[in-house]
C-alpha cells in the first residue's frame, strides 16, 4: 500500500507537467497562427472584406436562400396562390408527382436533353479551345464569334432560332435544299423538336465552355509540354497525359455548370412552344416548363414547389456524383 | 478673378430663409386650402391582357379627361397569360391595379377570395339595363354581378373569296361536309408533295388552352360539349361520346387522310392574311389584322358550319369584363371611368379600333357595317346561330390546357388514321384526364 501512496505525488506532478507542456504548445501554435495568418493588418483586411460582402450576402440570402427554404416548406402544403387557405398535405404533392404523366414526361425529356447538351457542348468546345489556344492572328476573332451567343439575351435568340427552324422559310431548310436534302419539320415534328432544342442550346453554351477551357489550357505551364516534346511525346500523347489531367478542375467546373444550366432549361423551350407555328408542348416539355405551368398558369404553388424540390435534389445529386467521380479519378492518378 | 462685394441693399441669408419659410407656410396654409384638390385629380392604374386595347383605353381616357381635369391613367399591357399571372400574384398582396380586364375564369377566383367586391346596386342596375341576360349570368358569381362587360370574343369562319372563285366553289360552306369538299378543291400541293396552300387552317401545333378552344369549334357543332354541368352543379366531361369521336376523327382526317392542312405550313391569322390558307375559324380581331397586313384581300366572314344540314350553327361567345380591384384606393373614380368606358359610343369604338366585338345593347352598328361589312356576323349574328360559352369555373383554363397538351399529338398520330377504335380509345383517355382534374378540384359529378 505504501508504494502507491509514494507514487501518487509523482504521478500528479507528471500529469501537471504534461498539461503545462500541452498548454505551452497550444499557446505557441496559436501565437504562430496569429503571426502567420491573422496579423493585425490582416484582421483589418478580413473585417473589411466581410463587411463589404455583407450587403451582397444579405441580398443573396433574401432573394435566393429564403425562397429556396420557402419552396421546401410550401411543398408540403396545398396552396393555390389566390386562395388564402393553405392546408398541410404532408407528402401528397410528392406522391401526386409520381403519378403525374406530365411530370414523368418532363422528367424523361429533361433526362434526354441535359446529358445531350452537356456532352455535346463539352466535347465540341474542348477541341475548339485547343485549336484556338494557339496564338494565331484570327484566334481572337474566332473567340469573339463563338462567345457572341453567350452574351446575346436568350429570348431574342430563341425567336431567331424559331425562324431558323421554320419549315417553309427557315435558313436551315434553305441550306438543306442547296445540297439537295428534303426540308425537315424541326419544330412541328414531335420526334425532332427536342433535338432541335438541343442543337440550339449547344450553340448557345459552346462559347462559354470554350472560354473556360481556353483559360485552363493557357494556364498550363509550357515546361511540361516542352519536356514531353523532348521525351518524344506526340500531340495526342501531350493532350492525353499532360493537358487533359491538368484541365481536370476546369473540366469538372464546365460539366457541373453545364449540367445545372441544362437541367433548369426554360426560356428557349417556352419561346419555341408559343404560337400556332411552334413545337408541340408535350414533345419538348421539360421540368422547369412544367413547374412554370403548374405554378403560374394553374396556380398550384404547393405542387410546383414539390416539383422544384425534386429538381433541386436531382441537380444536387448529379453534381455530387460528378464531384465524386472527379475525386476518385484524381485519387487514382495520385495513387 | 475676384467676386464683386455685395451691395448693402441686398437681403442677407437669414432674411432670405425667413421669406422662403413664410412663402412656404403661406402656400400650404393659405393657397393650399383655398384650392382643394378636385375629385378628378386622380391617376388610375389600368392593366390589360390585350396590348391592342392600349390605344382604345388611351383614347377613352383622353375623352374622359376633357370633362374631368387632372384625370390620367397609367397603362400596363402584357400578353394575356402574363397578365393573368401578374394579376394572380399582385391581387392577394394588394399591389395590383385599380382597374383590370380579365376572363371570368380568373375573376371568379378573385371573387372567391374576396379580392373583388360585388357590384354596387347602382352598377348592378346599370348592367342589367344595358346588357343581355346571357352576359349578366356569365359575369355573376353566387347570385351577384362583378365588373362591367367590356368586349366579347365571338368565333366565325373567314373564307377567301378569290380562292373559292378560282376553285369554282360557290359561297361559304354551310356544313362541315361542304367545308371539306371546298378545302380539297382549294388546297395546293407542289410536285415534291409539299403543301403550298392549305384548304383550311386548323390549330394543330404549339401549346396552351387555345388548341382545345379551337377543338371545341368542331366539337360543339358535332353535338358535344367540353364539360357538362349536372343538375347538382357538378361537372363532367361531355365529349367521351360520338360527338367527341367525330370531332377528333375530323381533325385526324383533315391532316392525315384528306391532307387539306398540315402542321408544317403557315397557320392562323397571318396565313389567312398572306393568302396561304383559304379558311380559318377565328374571332373578329382578325379583320383588323387583315386590314393592316393585307388591305386588298377579298374575304368574307360566315358562321362556322353546321355539322350537317339538320344541325344548328354554333358560335363560341366569350364575354370579357373590366373590374375594379377590391383593394383600389380610387374606387369611386374607377367605377365612374368604367361607366364612361362602356357608353354606346365607346363600346362601338372598341370594335372600330381593335376589331374585338362588344356586347352592349343599343349600339348603332350601321356606320361600322357600312365601312366593314365583314363585322356583321360578329355584331349581328344570324338568328339561327346558337351560342355557347366557357363554363365559369376556376379550373377551366387548366382543363383546356391539359387537353391541349395531348391534342396536337393525336392529330398527327398515324395509328388513328382510319382507325375508329383507336380514336375512341384516345378520346376516352383524354376525357378521363378532364374528369380527373375536375375530381381534384372537388367539382366532379355525374348527377
Amino acid at each position: 500500500m505504501s508504494a502507491p501512496m509514494q507514487d501518487a505525488p509523482n504521478s500528479i506532478a507528471i500529469a501537471e507537467g504534461r498539461q503545462r507542456d500541452l498548454h505551452a504548445r497550444l499557446r505557441r501554435a496559436y501565437l504562430a497562427w496569429v503571426d502567420m495568418y491573422v496579423s493585425r493588418g490582416q484582421w483589418r483586411v478580413m473585417t473589411f472584406c466581410y463587411l463589404a460582402l455583407l450587403p451582397v450576402l444579405v441580398l443573396f440570402g433574401y432573394v435566393r436562400v429564403l425562397p429556396t427554404i420557402n419552396a421546401f416548406i410550401l411543398s408540403v402544403y396545398k396552396w393555390e396562390l389566390i386562395d388564402p387557405i393553405r392546408p398541410f398535405v404532408g407528402l401528397d404533392n410528392y406522391w401526386g408527382l409520381l403519378e403525374d404523366e406530365n411530370f414523368l414526361l418532363a422528367l424523361k425529356n429533361t433526362l434526354i436533353f441535359s446529358p445531350s447538351v452537356v456532352v455535346a457542348s463539352t466535347l465540341l468546345s474542348l477541341p475548339l479551345a485547343l485549336f484556338l489556344a494557339r496564338k494565331g492572328k484570327l484566334s481572337v476573332v474566332y473567340q469573339t464569334i463563338y462567345f457572341l451567343p453567350v452574351i446575346t439575351p436568350l429570348v431574342p435568340v430563341s425567336i431567331a432560332w424559331k425562324w431558323i427552324y421554320d419549315y417553309n422559310y427557315g435558313l436551315l431548310n434553305y441550306g438543306l435544299s442547296l445540297v439537295g436534302l428534303p426540308a425537315v419539320a424541326w419544330l412541328t415534328d414531335a420526334d425532332i423538336a427536342l433535338w432541335a432544342l438541343v442543337i440550339m442550346s449547344v450553340w448557345k453554351h459552346l462559347g462559354q465552355n470554350l472560354v473556360f477551357f481556353l483559360v485552363g489550357i493557357r494556364n498550363i505551364p509550357s515546361v511540361y509540354l516542352e519536356a514531353a516534346m523532348i521525351d518524344g511525346a506526340d500531340a495526342w500523347q501531350q493532350f492525353r497525359y499532360i493537358t487533359l489531367p491538368l484541365l481536370r478542375p476546369i473540366l469538372l467546373f464546365v460539366v457541373v455548370t453545364s449540367t445545372i444550366n441544362a437541367f433548369t432549361v426554360f426560356t428557349q423551350v417556352y419561346v419555341m412552344t408559343l404560337g400556332s407555328q411552334a413545337a408541340p408542348g408535350q414533345a419538348v416539355r421539360v421540368i422547369a416548363l412544367d413547374i412554370y405551368y403548374n405554378a403560374f398558369q394553374y396556380l398550384h404553388m404547393g405542387y410546383a414547389s414539390a416539383e422544384s424540390v425534386l429538381l433541386f435534389i436531382m441537380v444536387l445529386a448529379f453534381t455530387i456524383i460528378q464531384f465524386r467521380l472527379a475525386r476518385s479519378q484524381k485519387e487514382g492518378l495520385d495513387g | 478673378m475676384t467676386s464683386k462685394p455685395r451691395s448693402g441693399k441686398g437681403v442677407d441669408r437669414r432674411t432670405a430663409l425667413k421669406l422662403a419659410a413664410g412663402a412656404g407656410l403661406a402656400s400650404a396654409g393659405g393657397f393650399g386650402f383655398a384650392r382643394p384638390a378636385k375629385a378628378a385629380d386622380v391617376t388610375l392604374n389600368v392593366w390589360t391582357g390585350y396590348p391592342e386595347l392600349v390605344p382604345y383605353y388611351k383614347a377613352v381616357a383622353d375623352e374622359y379627361a376633357k370633362t374631368h381635369a387632372g384625370f390620367k391613367i397609367n397603362l400596363l399591357s402584357t400578353s394575356l397569360r402574363e397578365h393573368e399571372q401578374k394579376l394572380s400574384a399582385a391581387m392577394p398582396t394588394g399591389t395590383g391595379p385599380d382597374i383590370f380586364d380579365v376572363g371570368a375564369n380568373i375573376s371568379i377566383k378573385f371573387a372567391g377570395a374576396n379580392l373583388l367586391k360585388p357590384n354596387s346596386a347602382e352598377i348592378d342596375q346599370y348592367m342589367k339595363a344595358n346588357w343581355s341576360k346571357y352576359t349578366i349570368d356569365f359575369l355573376s358569381f353566387k347570385g351577384k354581378t362583378y365588373g362591367i362587360p367590356l368586349l366579347e370574343g365571338r368565333a366565325a369562319m373567314y373564307w377567301n373569296k378569290a380562292m373559292f372563285k378560282e376553285a369554282g366553289v360557290n359561297g361559304p360552306p354551310t356544313t362541315f361536309g361542304e367545308l371539306i369538299e371546298a378545302a380539297q378543291k382549294i388546297v395546293k400541293i407542289d410536285s415534291t408533295g409539299k403543301m403550298t396552300r392549305s384548304g383550311i387552317s386548323m390549330r394543330l401545333s404549339g401549346q396552351g388552352s387555345g388548341i382545345t378552344e379551337k377543338f371545341r369549334f368542331v366539337l360543339e357543332p358535332a353535338g358535344g360539349k367540353f364539360i357538362e354541368e349536372t343538375k347538382s352543379g357538378k361537372w363532367h366531361n361531355g365529349y367521351d361520346n360520338e360527338a367527341g369521336r367525330n370531332a377528333l376523327q375530323l381533325y385526324v382526317d383533315i391532316v392525315q387522310k384528306l391532307k387539306v392542312d398540315d402542321p408544317k405550313v403557315p397557320h392562323d391569322a397571318d396565313a389567312f392574311a398572306n393568302g396561304t390558307t383559304a379558311m380559318l375559324f377565328r374571332e373578329a380581331w382578325v379583320i383588323g389584322e387583315i386590314q393592316k397586313k393585307s388591305p386588298t384581300l377579298d374575304f368574307g366572314v360566315a358562321p362556322i358550319p353546321r355539322w350537317d344540314a339538320k344541325s344548328p350553327y354554333k358560335m363560341l361567345v366569350q364575354p370579357w369584363a373590366v373590374y375594379v380591384s377590391g383593394k383600389s384606393k380610387n374606387e369611386a373614380a374607377s367605377w365612374d371611368f368604367l361607366k364612361f368606358l362602356s357608353q354606346p359610343n365607346n363600346a362601338r369604338l372598341i370594335t372600330e379600333m381593335t376589331g374585338w366585338g362588344c356586347n352592349r345593347q343599343g349600339v348603332d352598328w350601321t356606320p361600322l357595317l357600312k365601312k366593314t361589312p365583314q363585322f356583321e356576323v360578329f355584331v349581328q349574328p344570324p338568328k339561327d346561330v346558337q351560342t355557347f360559352s366557357d363554363p365559369v369555373i376556376a379550373v377551366f383554363d387548366e382543363l383546356e390546357s391539359r387537353a391541349a397538351d395531348k391534342l396536337p399529338g393525336l392529330y398527327v398520330d398515324s395509328s388513328l388514321n382510319g382507325n375508329p377504335a383507336k380514336v375512341a380509345e384516345a378520346i376516352k383517355a383524354l376525357a378521363a384526364q378532364t374528369d380527373s382534374i375536375l375530381k381534384t378540384a372537388g367539382i366532379y359529378g355525374t348527377s
